[in-house]
């Protein structure tokens, strides 16, 4: 069994501001009172990380199967229960029947084991899961199998619990079209960033050079993370989901070292070593 | 030592060939042992460029498939013979390279010449990575306007990234120097180009040349001439000569701008006299 880091929520940004529905909010931005119409919503829709379980199953759905399941169950009972899953269908694409599938899925689920997904599975298991409701997903990456021990004192919050930071050091440009993550710490990148290239930080970013492509800190719902850099032009900023794309950036910060942060539901973006500045933030 | 030289941009139009073709011939002219293969199977030019297309009669692809010897497919050249030219198939697709192929070839050229210059065809699919996948410098072509950079930018992710120098731990990355093509001080005076700052500003990458937008770069192509062996003497063919000689390690003083005006008046009088 291993751990998968699922997102049920659209990760991408769209470019179009107009797109409420897509997973991410449209920051108000001052003096441009054409953009707010999201205060007047009943609702908010926001791009959200989930960290689910994945199974993945390797053999035949036979009584060892459940055998070893139900023992690996035991060892750690309250971890495991009600847990989001997600079936990994890779490595039996062409072996597993739909009717086995099924099969798999009500024994999960009569061991309380909440199964709402399948990865990687072929047309007929695709048909077969549609069928006792679970929803295909895609990409996903392994999480890091922390202590399940640990997890035991606190079952009631999932995923809350931040791992050890992980910055990552990027000293090279970042070209149109790479993307870059550091998803359990800061980025640091030293050098320019390309227009259509992407930064993605659990943390804060930084950028030590032009950035033009896009910047995603606090991915994971941090919204504390934020973004510097030494020269702004980027096609899109995004803080725990919440975005601004370079049409709504104001021409007094544009090519300026600036950085950029969440102050209730307003994205702000204000220059870098301005006292004045800084001075009416802090109120 | 010889040298694979990959020239690519992403972007089509930009000059890819054209700058192969004049490159490879200004290496040749150096005495160099030069070849210069086309890997635009299906859209071949380079032969049109190189002026022998009507003596094509095995190809590269001929060449990775067995059909035929490396020294039946490659073409002398009738004005410098340390220039080699090996042309692709116009019949085939992109799907006929193989990574293999391409390295047999590649080795077995390297036991022959100086330098190996790749022609790459458009984008960053099959035929443009295995341009790319072996070289050991590269010449990003690039025009003065946003899309072109942009591509040159995502060409040079490609080369630190998918290439045999980038998968080998412990080598050399790839030595890639930008070119500026169809350079038009007039219109990036009245601002509606990119300056050649701007453009190394998002490369971040050695500047090889700046060959000016010029009338002699299309005549030489319809006559099958590389513009470096045109005798026109055009400010372009200069410019190409300059790219190559900083190709090869001399310390050449880049002239862009001004300069190249005052080549333009000096060109109307010379004319006009």
């Amino acid at each position: 069994m291993g751990w998968g880091n699922h997102k049920p929520a659209e990760r991408r940004f769209p470019a179009a501001k107009q797109s409420r529905f897509s997973g991410v909010q449209f920051s108000k931005s001052k003096g441009r009172p054409e953009a707010q119409v999201t205060t007047v919503q009943p609702f908010q829709i926001r791009g959200r990380f989930f960290t689910a379980l994945a199974l993945r199953i390797a053999g035949a759905p036979d009584e060892a199967f459940f055998a070893a399941l139900d023992t690996q169950l035991q060892q750690t009972p309250r971890f495991f229960a009600e847990a989001p899953l997600v079936i990994d269908l890779d490595q039996v694409k062409g072996t597993l029947r739909g009717d086995e599938l099924v099969h798999i899925v009500h024994k999960l689920r009569s061991r309380k084991l909440s199964v709402f997904g399948f990865q990687h599975g072929s047309k007929e298991q695709a048909s077969a899961a549609g069928s006792v409701g679970l929803i295909e997903l895609f990409g996903g990456r392994e999480a890091p199998a922390r202590a399940a021990a640990r997890k035991e004192s606190a079952p009631a919050a999932p995923a809350t619990e931040a791992p050890a930071p992980e910055n990552k050091l990027i000293t090279t440009p970042v070209r149109s079209g790479q993307t870059v993550f550091a998803d359990r710490g800061d980025l640091v990148v030293v050098g320019p960033v390309g227009s259509g290239a992407e930064l993605v930080a659990a943390g804060n970013i930084h950028v030590y050079g032009t950035l033009r492509g896009r910047a995603l800190a606090g991915v994971n719902g941090d919204e504390s993370a934020r973004i510097f850099c030494q020269s702004l032009d980027a096609d899109l900023l995004a803080i725990s989901g919440l975005y601004r794309t370079n049409e709504s950036l104001d021409a007094s910060v544009r090519k300026q070292s600036v950085q950029v942060f969440l102050q209730g539901e307003d994205l702000r973006i204000e220059p870098l070593g301005n006292p004045q500045t800084r001075d009416r933030s802090a109120q | 030592m010889s040298k694979i030289i990959v020239v690519t941009s992403g972007k089509g139009g930009v000059g890819k060939t054209t700058s192969a073709a004049a490159i490879s011939a200004g290496l040749a002219k150096r005495g160099h042992k030069t070849v210069v293969i086309d890997f635009d199977v299906g859209l071949r030019n380079l032969d049109l460029i190189m002026g022998c297309e009507r003596r094509v009669v095995f190809d590269f692809i001929n060449v990775i498939q067995g059909d035929a010897k490396l020294k039946q497919a490659l073409i002398k050249d009738r004005r410098l013979d340390t220039l080699s030219i090996l042309p692709t198939s116009q019949t085939r697709d992109k799907d006929a390279l193989t990574q293999e192929g391409v390295e047999k070839v590649l080795n077995e050229l390297r036991e022959e010449f100086d330098y190996i210059v790749c022609d790459s065809p458009a984008g960053i699919e099959r035929g443009a990575q295995l341009a790319m996948y072996f070289a050991d410098e590269a010449v990003v072509v690039t025009n003065p306007e946003v899309s072109s950079v942009r591509d040159s930018d995502r060409v040079l992710g490609l080369l630190n990234s998918k290439t045999h120098r980038a998968e080998t731990p412990d080598s050399e990355p790839i030595k890639a120097h930008a070119l500026l093509t169809r350079y038009d001080t007039q219109r990036i005076a009245k601002g509606e180009m990119m300056t050649v700052e701007d453009v190394l500003e998002i490369l971040a990458i050695p500047l090889l040349g700046v060959i000016p937008e010029s009338q002699a770069v299309l005549r030489a192509s319809n006559l099958g001439t590389p513009v470096t062996l045109d005798d026109e003497g055009s400010r372009a063919a200069s410019a190409y000569d300059e790219a190559v000689a900083r190709l090869v390690g001399e310390q050449v003083e880049m002239r862009i701008g001004g300069e190249e005006r005052q080549g333009f008046f000096q060109r109307l009088f010379k004319r006009t006299a």
